[in-house]
C-alpha cells in the first residue's frame, strides 16, 4: 500500500502538466482512500508509535508514564511467566500451523476430484472457518473436552476412560491445538483455487510418462502449488502467533491450567490490564512484532529454495 | 446444483456480513451516545455548577447477575422519578472484563461518575482516582446509622472513600440433600476440621461422581489464618509465614488423598458462577461462598443447601469468619457531579423503598434501620442469610481484613500455586515457598507505587 502511494505521489510531482481532468481523478481517488487512511493513521500508525513509547516507560494506566530505558525488555527473559507464555505460543504455532496446512491440502485434493455432492462437501468443511475465532466456538469447546463433555462421553463406549481434557496441564493445549486444526477452511479453499490452475496437460503427460499417483502428487501437483503453499504458511503463521480468543476463553482468561495455555498474547493482555503494566506490556507487543517479522523474513528468504513459479518467480 | 451452491454460499456470507455489521453498529451507537452524553454533561455542569438544581446526567457503573441488574435498575428509576433533574446513565454488566473496562476508562479519564468496588478497593485508592466522601458525610450521605466496622472497612489513611453496599461472611455451603442420600448425618455448627476430615470422604465414597467438598482455596485461607490469629496483610505488614501457608495447602492435599476433597481435574474445571459452580452441578457436597450468594446458589437448583460457618480450629477454638462488606460504591475523583454522586449514594443505601427493593442481593444493608426493616419482611431464604450474619456478628472472633494489594495478581498466584500442588509439579514445601517469595514481591511492587 505505502509504495504504491509513493508511486503516485512522485508521479504527481514529476508530470506537472497532468490535465485536469487525471488531476480530478486523483483527487477523487484520495477522497475515497480517506476513510481508510483516516482509520490507518488514528487507529493503527497512532497507536504503535504510542505503544513504542510506552514500551520504555514504566505505566500503570492512570499515573504519567515514567521512563525507564530497555528495563521492560532486559525483565523480560528472567520472567518465568513470559518465557512460558512464549514456549507455549511457539509450541502451538509450530504444531498448529503444519498440521492445519497438511489438513487443509489433504481435503482439499480430495475435493478437487470430480464426485457427487462435492458441493456440499467443501461448504461443511468450509464452515468451521466462518465460526473462525469467535467466542461461541471456544465455549462450544470447552463444553466439549470437559470432564463430563462430549468427548468423554463418546469414549466411554470405546471403554476408554476420559480426561478432565482441558483442565489438565498436559492436555489443555492440545486441544486448543485440534481447534486450531479444525479450521482450516480459509487455506483449504485457497488451495482449492491453487489446484485448479495447474494446467491438466502436466497431468496428462504425467499419466503417460507412466507416473504413478504418488509421483504425481510429489513431483506435479506439489511443486505447482509451492506458491499457494507459501503464501497459506505465512497467513497461518501470522494468525496463529497471535491466537487469543480461544484460550481467553476455554481458561477463563487465566491461561491455566498451571500456565499450559498462557499464549503470549493472553499474557501481554493479563499484564496491560489486569497487572496494570501498560509499558511492560506495549514491550511484549514489540517483541511480539519483531519475532514475527524476523520469522517471516526467515520464511520469504528460504522461499526461493521450496518455491516454483510458473513465471520464473518474479517477486 | 452449482448456482443452487453459490446462492446458499452467498446468503450465508450476506448474513454474517449483516449480523456482524448490525452488531457492531448497535455497539457503535451506544458507545457514541454514551460518550456524547457525558462530554455534554461535563461541560453544561461546569457552567452551572454553582446553582446546583440544574440538569445532571450520573453515570453509574455495577457488575453482578440479571437479578442485580434488574433490581438496580428500578432503583435508578425510582431516584429519577424524586429527582426529575437528574437523568442516570446505567453501566452494567456480568464481574468478566468489569474491572478491564473500567481501568481502561479510568486511563482514559470518563470513567462513571459512581462505580462498584469489590474488595479490591483499596487498590483503586493507593491509584489516586476514587474521590474521599468526608466533605459529604453528614451533608448528601448520611452515614449515621452504618455499622462501624463496615465504614472502617473503606477508610483508608483517614479519610472515607466508599459507601458500602452490604455485609456478608464466608460460609460453608452444605447440600443437605446429597449428605442425607449419602448417608451421612449433618454436622453441628460447631464442627471442627477433624470432623469435616471425616465427613467429606464419607460422601466420595457414598456417592458416585460426587465429591465430599471442593477447595476452599483463597478466601479460606484467610479465614484459616484468622483461626490461628493470624492474618494476610494489615496496614503495610504481612501477618503470616510461609509454614502457614504450608499448613493450607497440606491440609488439602491431605483431603484429597482422603478422598475427600475433589479430585485436581474437577477443582481445577471450578467456576465462579454460581449456576455453574461445582456444588450446583453435584460434583461436591460442600463448597465455600459468600453468605450474599446464598440466594443465587440455591435458586440454581433443587437440592437444599445450608450456610455453615466454617470448621473450627480446635486448637485455638476459632471460627475465624468475620463480618466483611460484600461491594461498594464508591465516586470517581474527577466526577463532575460529586454532590449529587454522594446524593444518589445515600439514597441507594439508605431509602427504605430502595432498599426493600435491593433486598440482601449485595449482602445484608449495613444501615441498622433499612436491616431491622429488610429482617421484617424477609422470605425464608433471605432469612437464613440474616439469621448466620446474626451468628457470625455474635460469635465473630476475628477482624476483618482487607484484600491483599494487588489483589488480581494474587490470586491468580495463589491459583496457579494450588494447581501445581494438584498436579504434582512440586512438593507442597517448595510451592508453598514459591508462593511466599513472590507474593512478597509482588506486594512490594504495588506498595511502592503508592509513593
Amino acid at each position: 500500500m505505502k509504495s504504491s502511494e509513493a508511486v503516485t505521489v512522485s508521479s504527481v510531482q514529476k508530470k506537472t502538466k497532468i490535465s485536469k481532468e487525471t488531476r480530478k481523478q486523483y483527487i477523487a481517488a484520495y477522497i475515497f482512500l480517506l476513510p481508510w487512511l483516516i482509520g490507518f493513521l488514528g487507529l493503527v500508525l497512532g497507536p504503535m508509535v504510542s505503544s513504542l513509547y510506552l514500551s520504555f516507560t514504566r505505566f500503570d494506566l492512570l499515573n504519567p508514564p515514567e521512563w525507564i530505558g530497555f528495563a521492560n525488555y532486559t525483565e523480560m527473559f528472567q520472567d518465568t511467566r513470559w518465557i512460558a507464555s512464549a514456549k507455549v505460543t511457539m509450541t502451538f504455532v509450530f504444531i498448529a500451523v503444519p498440521t492445519q496446512l497438511i489438513a487443509a491440502l489433504l481435503v482439499a485434493v480430495l475435493l478437487n476430484k470430480k464426485m457427487a455432492a462435492v458441493g456440499f462437501y467443501r461448504t461443511t468443511y468450509y464452515l468451521p472457518s466462518l465460526l473462525g475465532g469467535s467466542v461461541a466456538i471456544a465455549i462450544l469447546w470447552k463444553n466439549l473436552f470437559e470432564i463430563d463433555g462430549l468427548v468423554n462421553q463418546v469414549l466411554v463406549f470405546f471403554n476408554i476412560e476420559g480426561q478432565g481434557w482441558i483442565s489438565h496441564p498436559d492436555y489443555a493445549l492440545g486441544t486448543i491445538i485440534i481447534l486450531a486444526t479444525w479450521q482450516f477452511g480459509a487455506s483449504m479453499v485457497i488451495f482449492l483455487a491453487g489446484l485448479k490452475q495447474i494446467p491438466k496437460e502436466l497431468y496428462e503427460a504425467a499419466a503417460v510418462d507412466g507416473g504413478t499417483k504418488r509421483q504425481v502428487f510429489f513431483r506435479v501437483t506439489l511443486p505447482l502449488l509451492s506458491p499457494v503453499i507459501f503464501f497459506n504458511l505465512v497467513i497461518e503463521l501470522i494468525k496463529s502467533i497471535q491466537v487469543f480468543t480461544s484460550a481467553f476463553i476455554i481458561s477463563e482468561g487465566t491461561g491455566g491450567p498451571i500456565n499450559s495455555t498462557l499464549f503470549y498474547t493472553l499474557y501481554l493482555y493479563q499484564k496491560g490490564f489486569t497487572h496494570f503494566e501498560m509499558g511492560y506490556a506495549s514491550a511484549m507487543a514489540w517483541v511480539l512484532v519483531f519475532v514475527l517479522g524476523v520469522m517471516t523474513l526467515v520464511i520469504f528468504f528460504s522461499s526461493k529454495y521450496w518455491v516454483h513459479y510458473e513465471d520464473g518467480g518474479k517477486l | 446444483m452449482r448456482k443452487v451452491y453459490l446462492l446458499f454460499i452467498l446468503m450465508l456470507f450476506t448474513t454474517v456480513v449483516v449480523a456482524c455489521s448490525s452488531d457492531s453498529a448497535t455497539d457503535d451507537t451506544t458507545e457514541d451516545t454514551n460518550s456524547e452524553g457525558t462530554t455534554e454533561s461535563a461541560e453544561e455542569t461546569e457552567d452551572e455548577e454553582a446553582s446546583g438544581e440544574e440538569d445532571v446526567t450520573l453515570r453509574v457503573a455495577w457488575w453482578g447477575g440479571q437479578e442485580r441488574h434488574d433490581r438496580s435498575l428500578q432503583v435508578i428509576e425510582m431516584y429519577e422519578e424524586q429527582n426529575p433533574h437528574v437523568t442516570i446513565e446505567a453501566e452494567y454488566s456480568g464481574f468478566d472484563g468489569y474491572f478491564d473496562k473500567l481501568n481502561t476508562q479510568l486511563a482514559a479519564g470518563n470513567a462513571p461518575d459512581v462505580i462498584q468496588f469489590g474488595g479490591n478497593l483499596n487498590d483503586f485508592v493507593l491509584r489516586d482516582v476514587i474521590l474521599p466522601l468526608d466533605d459529604y458525610v453528614g451533608n448528601e450521605l448520611d452515614t449515621s446509622l452504618h455499622s462501624e466496622s463496615m465504614l472502617d472497612s473503606a477508610t483508608f489513611d483517614g479519610n472515607l472513600y466508599g459507601v458500602t453496599l452490604g455485609t456478608t461472611a464466608w460460609g460453608v455451603l452444605v447440600n443437605k440433600t446429597t449428605l442425607e442420600e449419602a448417608g451421612v448425618s449433618m454436622p453441628s455448627k460447631e464442627w471442627t476440621w477433624d470432623d469435616f476430615k471425616e465427613i467429606t470422604p464419607e460422601v466420595t465414597e457414598n456417592i458416585d461422581g460426587t465429591y465430599g467438598t471442593g477447595d476452599f482455596s483463597e478466601d479460606g485461607f484467610g479465614v484459616f489464618l484468622a483461626q490461628r490469629d493470624k492474618y494476610t496483610y494489615l496496614d503495610g505488614e504481612i501477618g503470616f509465614g510461609v509454614e502457614d501457608v504450608q499448613d493450607w495447602f497440606q491440609l488439602w492435599k491431605d483431603l484429597r488423598d482422603s478422598g475427600g476433597a475433589a479430585v485436581a481435574e474437577v477443582q481445577v474445571s471450578a467456576t465462579q458462577t454460581p449456576e455453574q459452580s461445582l456444588i450446583v452441578q453435584g460434583d461436591v457436597a460442600m463448597e465455600s461462598i459468600a453468605s450474599n450468594q446464598l440466594s443465587a446458589y440455591s435458586s440454581a437448583t433443587e437440592d437444599e443447601f445450608e450456610l455453615y460457618p466454617y470448621p473450627y480450629n480446635s486448637e485455638t477454638g476459632k471460627n475465624g469468619v468475620s463480618l466483611r462488606p460484600s461491594q461498594y460504591f464508591a465516586a470517581y475523583k474527577d466526577t463532575p457531579h460529586p454532590e449529587e454522586s454522594a446524593k444518589f449514594m445515600d439514597f441507594f443505601v439508605n431509602n427504605v423503598e430502595a432498599t426493600e427493593i435491593l433486598g440482601n442481593d449485595r449482602g445484608a444493608p449495613v444501615n441498622s434501620d433499612v436491616r431491622k426493616n429488610l429482617i421484617e419482611q424477609a422470605s425464608e431464604l433471605d432469612e437464613k442469610v440474616y439469621s448466620y450474619i446474626d451468628l457470625v456478628s455474635e460469635t465473630s472472633d476475628a477482624p476483618y481484613i482487607p484484600n491483599l494489594p494487588g489483589y488480581n495478581e494474587n490470586t491468580q498466584l495463589f491459583t496457579e500455586t494450588e494447581q501445581i500442588i494438584y498436579y504434582d509439579q512440586k512438593s507442597v514445601e517448595q510451592a508453598s515457598e514459591d508462593y511466599f517469595e513472590e507474593l512478597l514481591s509482588n506486594i512490594e511492587k504495588y506498595t511502592s507505587e503508592e509513593e
